[in-house]
Order: structure tokens, then sequence, then C-alpha cells
């Protein structure tokens, strides 16, 4: 289970997030809305210390971190538990989409590497891309490099995997690959925390829909509970304006 | 006055005598100046207190300074401050021990750390951010992240100009005549006074340093295709 207790974030004189709680339990899957600059990425980003709350506390199962004063090895342990995938990917360059995938299990985990080799194959397998193992990422489109993303994050295991507008950055024919590739590794009951624009995907995923404005969580609820009888006279408006827009059909 | 194409030859043969020197001049000064200014540019990148000026210190005062100057200041300075050490501490080490090459090779490297300082300190902030933060978050450390995701990275962008450095220490590595190491350009001298023929020794050992050059040149394009091999595309 995780939880978010009380996570706040300024920058500079800019409240991004104001004390937000959250919770997470084990095999659910979080979907964020919220318009931009409403602090979801932010939030995303402080679960796994790539962005530094100012204070509040995070827990992952057993390891609780206050966020204030963590020690070096509490961050590393709170990364060790995540994985993320990133808006454009941030695959390493200079590695294969197998040693891509390969690097945190030799490097971090100390797995041996053809084990580590087994297991990454069977991932990239999963997301499939089984032929295209020893592509460098210029070589892959951005629907394969993101699968190759997601691949990396899966084959650690992690908790939770954080998922940061995965297909905001790709052409729309490219999108349905990455969400149906989403919606089987959410079927098979890992933890995911989403941030996203894909209103479709977003309902049909969901078990949980939390909508944020102003660094602040506005309402949350089911998906039927945010999509069809929205509280609050922001995420009503929110909603009406975005819905439309959302064509894509898997 | 007549051109002596035969003891252009001979004295080119025997300039390969002090190749070796020449050689592990240019070598160890740009091994140490690479890891010198590796250490220098995370200092600075880091804003590392203390270390960070000290290290701007370093990089301005050696790139504002002639590197005959480090040599000489090593050459001269070094065995006073060894020797007054060794008074100090009775140790049974002295200045005296020092072979002269390797005044050379501490003065060389510290030259070649400020420049290269600079040049490795660009090629890190070339790095797209998002690399170290996707090291990050599959649970490296930052020694991890440096190690094995950005400093490839950045060397490769970095090669051409780190070529250049290397070509400069080459270069750079004939003022160590000055303290009697018998590199290429003393070699030289020393093959022209038997013979008084200066100008055909020097155009050997022209040729020499050209010759290198291009091998340097060569293997520098050679390591910039392997290493970029992931990099097609880009502008060219």
């Amino acid at each position: 289970m995780i939880q978010l207790e009380q996570i706040s974030k300024s920058f500079g004189k800019q409240e991004v997030l104001q004390s937000i709680d959250l919770q997470v339990k084990k095999g659910e899957v979080v979907v964020i809305l919220g318009p931009s600059g409403s602090g979801k990425t932010t939030l995303l980003r402080c679960i796994n210390y790539l962005e530094k709350p100012d204070a509040g506390q995070i827990t992952i199962g057993d390891l609780k971190v206050d966020t204030k004063h963590p020690t070096k090895k509490e961050i590393h342990a709170l990364r060790q538990q995540t994985a993320m995938v990133f808006q454009q990917y941030n695959l390493f360059k200079h590695k294969t989409a197998l040693e891509n995938v390969m690097e945190g299990l030799t490097i971090v985990r100390k797995m041996p590497k053809d084990k580590a080799r087994t297991i990454s194959i069977q991932v990239l397998e999963k997301v499939g891309l089984g032929n295209k193992l020893d592509h460098y990422p210029v070589q892959l489109s951005g629907g394969q490099q993101q699968r190759v993303g997601i691949a990396r994050a899966l084959a650690l295991n992690p908790e939770v995997i954080l998922f940061d507008e995965p297909t905001s950055a790709l052409d729309p024919e490219l999108v349905g690959e990455v969400l149906s590739v989403i919606r089987k590794i959410a079927k098979e009951g890992i933890t995911m925390i989403v941030v996203t624009h894909e209103m479709d995907f977003a309902r049909d995923v969901a078990n949980h829909v939390v909508f944020m404005d102003g660094g602040l969580v506005v309402e949350e609820g089911t998906p039927e509970e945010i999509f069809q009888r929205p509280k609050e006279e922001r995420t009503r408006q929110f909603l009406s304006r975005i819905t439309p827009q959302a064509t894509y059909s898997i | 006055m007549t051109l002596d194409p035969s003891f252009m030859w001979t004295a080119f043969l025997s300039l390969f005598k002090a190749l070796p020197t020449t050689l592990m001049i240019t070598f160890v000064s740009v091994i140490c100046g690479l890891f010198i200014g590796t250490v220098v540019a995370l200092c600075r990148i880091y804003r590392i207190p203390g270390l960070s000026q000290l290290s701007t210190a370093y990089v301005t005062f050696i790139r504002g300074t002639p590197m005959l100057m480090h040599l000489l200041i090593i050459y001269f300075g070094l065995p006073i401050l060894i020797d007054s050490l060794a008074a100090k501490w009775e140790w049974s080490f002295t200045s005296a021990s020092i072979p002269l090459i390797g005044f050379v090779f501490i003065a060389f490297s510290i030259t070649a750390g400020a420049y290269m300082s600079e040049v490795v300190r660009a090629g890190i902030v070339a790095v797209d951010r998002g690399q170290i933060e996707a090291a990050h978050s599959i649970g490296m450390t930052t020694p991890q992240a440096l190690r094995r995701i950005v400093l490839p990275q950045a060397l490769a962008v970095s090669l051409p100009n780190l070529s250049n450095s290397v070509i400069g220490m080459l270069h750079g590595s004939t003022l160590a005549y000055t303290i009697s190491v018998v590199e290429i350009n003393a070699q030289a001298l020393v093959v022209a006074a038997n013979n008084w023929k200066y100008f055909e020794a020097y155009i050997a050992a022209a040729v020499l340093f050209w010759g290198l050059t291009l091998l340097i040149e060569r293997g520098s394009g050679w390591l910039e295709k392997r290493l970029n091999a992931y990099h097609r595309g880009g502008v060219m």
C-alpha cells in the first residue's frame, strides 16, 4: 500500500502542492486528472523524489519516509520501490532496447547477466517488442520507445509504477499501442498511478480517479462517480471541456 | 643554402628514439588530465561548497597562464616543497629521487586537467536531464547514474573537442626539452647540433608530429563513429 500524507511543495512563491493526501491500495490503478499546472506531475515526481517535497510523509509498504529530512538511503529505497514511465520516454540513448531494460536489473538489483537477460526479453516480448531487442532508441518509433520505457519499469517488478503522461508526446496514431500495453499490465494487478489526459482510457482502466486543480485534490472517487456524477463544479467544468476531444477508440 | 634530403631521412630515423618519451608524456598527461578534468567538472556542476570555488580558481589560473610556466613552476617549486616537508617529517624521500620526466608528467597533467575540465563540463551539460532522472527512477544512485549513463554520453559528445586537447598536449610536450627531457624536439636539436643541419632536423621533426597528429585524428574519428553508433540522425 502507498500512502501520501500532507505532501506540500512550492516553486518559489508558487504553491504547487498544498498538503496532498493520497492512498493507493495494492493492485489498484489510480488515475490523476487535472488541467495543466494543477500539480499532478509534480505530485507523481515527489513520490520517487525526483522532485523534493517541502513537507509530508510517503509510505510505501514498510518504508516510511519523512520527506522533509530524508536520508540518502531512504531516497534510494523509495526509488527502488518505484519505477517511472516518462512523458518523453527518457530511454538511455546509448543503450539498446534490451540493455535499457537490463540496466536496472544488473546494476541496481545486482542480478546475474544471463538471468537479467532472460527476464528482460520476456518483458520486452510482453510489450510486443521481442523483435527489436538490439535496436537503439533512435531506431524506434515513439510508441515503441514508450513501450521499452514501460518494459524497463515493469522488469524491476516495483511496488508501484508511476506513469507521467505516457502518451502526451506521441502521434495520435501511436497512442493506441501504448495504452493497450498499459491496459494489459493493469489487468495483471500491478499497482499504478497514472497522470493522463486520455479520458476514455482513464474511465476504462482506473479503479480510482483523483481530480486535482491548483495544487489541491478537488475530488476523488470511482470512475463512475467522477465521470458521471461529479460533485464539484470545477470537475464538471474540466470534464465538459476535455471529454469531447477524447476521440480515440481502442 | 642547400637542403640535404638524405640527412633529413637520417634525422627522421633517429627521432624515433625519442618517440616513446613524447608518447608517454602525451598519454600520461591526457589520462590524468581527463581524470582531473572530470572531477573538477563534477565539482563545478554540483556546486560542491569549497571544492567548486577551488575548481574554478584552478581552471582560471591554469588556463590564464602558459603551459611552459606550469612546467617551470613545478620544476623549480616542487623540489623546494618536497624537501622542506621531508626535512620536517624526516622522510627518506627527497626531490632528487624524482626523475626529470616526473616533473613533466605532473605539470602537464595539471595543464591538461584545466583544459579538459571545460570540455568534459560542456559534454555533461549537453546530456539531457531526463537521462539522469530515468537512471534515478530505476533506483540508481547518482554515482552509478553518472558512471553508467551520463559520462558515456558526455564523452561521446565531447570527443571532437577531446581530440583537440590530445593534439594540443602532443604538441605541448615539446616544451619538456626546456628541463632537459629528450623528447622529439630535443632529439632533433641533438641530431642537428652534431651536424649543423638544424633546418633538416626540424623539418623531419615536423613531419613526425604531423604523422602523429594524423593518427590521433583518425583514431578519434573511428572512436566517434563507434561511440555514436546509437546517434544516427541529428543535424548531419
